[in-house]
């Protein structure tokens, strides 16, 4: 056979649905994940840093000083950025947030302090793996009282070991500042503004 | 290889509805056109469009090869001097590659012939892979068409199995894909894109190219900060390497789908290129650039913008007139010169093959009508089986 041997139809398909009903589906869906995939969730322990996790974990510094620098950097990247001090204190409270200038930028900003780290066995059990954890001082906060990865899946703080869904180790995408917009896309409005007879304003060939 | 009617699916628009196939008729005019469909022996796929499409695809990367090395062809491909490191930087690192779209000339019997590769930005690729794939579906279970029809077309499988080649070296990675505003058939293919590479388990972003942000650190970012890791990007490199932001690329950690060296691959001073290295090459046309017009003796030809897309700004020219020309807003970098050889016609229409390559292997092809003898972007679609 020289063609595709079959086709997921059903991933195809984009008919629009009607949004109240697309709520309730996704609503549904993942409620069926939340309830179905226990054997996607694991242990975890919180640390509020290196020392912490010593202290409770003797014998495994090396690993508690990697996993959380690497909760550190995790937190550089892909943290939330802000302009002001103000804005990232009124999203994080008081004294929560530390300013932030990475190599080659001209100037800092502001983002939230690391709070603490989660720490758990990676699925293969071989190694640990680590993600970085906010909290929020400002009651107003939906994560007051919690503890929230830098993407924002969170979980009721108390006491130091939780179970948490494998997600929440999943890489996370980096966030920036960003300084301009527009820098792309100067030539095809040059172009399309030309009319042929027959002519379009894509850029396929 | 034969022309035959065929009756139109009823609902087929429905249908298209259903699948959110919107373009199939652009600006007035019938693009779908499943009125007709071509009809292919086994042979005919397999000696003369398939076999030929995975050598004229090696002979192009050779001459990849060669120019990405020589700042003389460098400047001859009107690649910006700034970007030489970029483009040969991506093209020694083996940055890997999607797909691409060879236009051949074939009529059936003699050897096809490389009109020009489509490497950068190819589209009808929803249309190929998948809707032109459903038709064949749909009409033999209709019984309209034998069920012992086949269609040399496996771009949807070999799409996904790309992508998942590529996740294996990302994993977890988010991939972004763009493209220009305003443009339903651009928009179209991308979310197609979209499609195959979350069914192979990748996530992705969408961000229009005219959306993209320069972040802190010279990273490209979408329009939630997001930092810009990965991007397909269905927008021209000789575009890009000319715009504002050019200038981040060399800085910026993106890496891109197609990759930076398919500037020289898409670009039409390959043709001559091609022909110098291939001279006599069955599936090639006799190509110069100006200087090596006059001595080449080419009395039929087509001289087409080293930079342009469907169909724009070519002139035929024979025993000296110019008997057709077509506009467009390309030619300023200069043009090359290719023998002129005419589309064959079935009926009134012309018609020109698309033969798809998901990275090195040839994948299927699409058909291109037109009732004038140069296709544009326009031209319509016509779907085709395999019997005998």
């Amino acid at each position: 056979m020289k063609r595709t041997a079959s086709i997921n139809l059903a991933r195809m398909r984009k008919a629009p649905v009607p949004k109240r009903l697309a709520m309730a589906v996704a609503m549904a869906t993942a409620a069926i994940a939340t309830a179905g995939c226990s054997n996607n969730e694991r242990e975890a322990k919180v640390y509020l840093n290196a020392e912490d996790c010593t202290q409770v974990n003797p014998g495994m510094e090396a690993e508690c000083k990697a996993a959380y620098q690497s909760a550190l950097q995790e937190a550089a990247s892909s943290g939330p950025k802000y302009d002001q001090r103000i804005d990232c204190e009124s999203d994080f409270g008081p004294n929560q947030c530390v300013a932030y200038q990475p190599e080659g930028a001209t100037h800092s900003w502001f983002m939230p302090a690391m709070a603490g780290f989660l720490l758990a066995k990676a699925l293969d059990r071989n190694r640990y793996q680590s993600t970085a954890l906010y909290t929020s001082g400002y009651y107003g906060s939906p994560i007051y009282g919690k503890w929230s990865t830098v993407d924002g899946y969170s979980f009721r703080r108390g006491g130091r070991t939780f179970t948490v869904d494998d997600s929440a180790f999943k890489p996370k995408p980096a966030v920036t500042r960003t300084i301009s917009r527009g820098g792309f896309g100067s030539k095809v409005s040059a172009k399309s503004s030309f009319g042929g007879s027959r002519s379009r304003s894509g850029w396929g060939g | 290889m034969i022309r035959c009617n065929s009756r139109e699916r009823p609902g087929w628009k429905r249908r298209a509805e259903e699948f959110g196939f919107r373009f199939h008729s652009m600006y007035g005019q019938v693009y779908w056109d499943e009125s007709a469909h071509y009809q292919f022996t086994l042979e005919q796929i397999e000696r003369d469009l398939e076999e030929p499409t995975a050598e004229l695809h090696q002979m192009c990367l050779s001459v990849v090869e060669d120019v990405v090395n020589d700042e003389r062809l460098l400047r001859q491909f009107r690649i910006p001097e700034q970007h030489w490191s970029l483009i040969a930087g991506s093209w020694r690192d083996g940055d890997k590659s999607l797909y691409s779209r060879l236009d051949l000339a074939y009529d059936g019997r003699g050897p096809a012939k490389l009109f020009e590769n489509n490497a950068d930005t190819p589209t009808s690729l929803y249309e190929t892979g998948f809707w032109q794939w459903l038709w064949l579906e749909d009409m033999v279970n209709a019984g309209e068409i034998l069920r012992s029809a086949d269609q040399f077309n496996s771009v949807q499988e070999k799409l996904v199995n790309r992508f998942a080649e590529l996740q294996r070296e990302r994993p977890g990675e988010t991939l972004h894909l763009a493209c220009c505003k305003g443009s339903e058939e651009d928009r179209g293919t991308v979310q197609y894109l979209e499609d195959c590479a979350n069914e192979a388990g990748i996530p992705t972003r969408f961000v229009y190219i005219e959306d993209i942000g320069h972040g802190e650190g010279d990273v490209f970012t979408d329009l939630d900060d997001q930092v810009i890791t990965w991007m397909f990007k269905l927008y021209p490199w000789e575009f890009m390497l000319r715009e504002e932001y050019g200038s981040l690329l060399s800085a910026s950690p993106t890496q891109w789908l197609e990759p930076p060296w398919k500037a020289v691959l898409s670009n039409k001073a390959l043709l001559p290129l091609l022909w110098q290295k291939f001279p006599g090459h069955p599936n090639l046309l006799p190509a110069y650039f100006e200087e090596g017009l006059a001595s080449s003796r080419l009395s039929r030809y087509v001289k087409k913008p080293i930079f342009a897309r469907e169909g724009a700004n070519v002139s035929i020219h024979i025993d000296g007139e110019q008997r057709y020309s077509s506009s467009g807003p390309y030619g300023e970098e200069g043009f090359i010169y290719q023998e002129y050889s005419p589309l064959p016609k079935f009926g009134d229409n012309y018609a020109l093959i698309g033969s798809w390559l998901i990275d090195d292997l040839p994948a299927g092809i699409s058909v291109r009508e037109d009732k004038e003898i140069v296709t544009q972007d326009l031209s319509r679609y016509v779907p085709h089986v395999i019997l005998g």
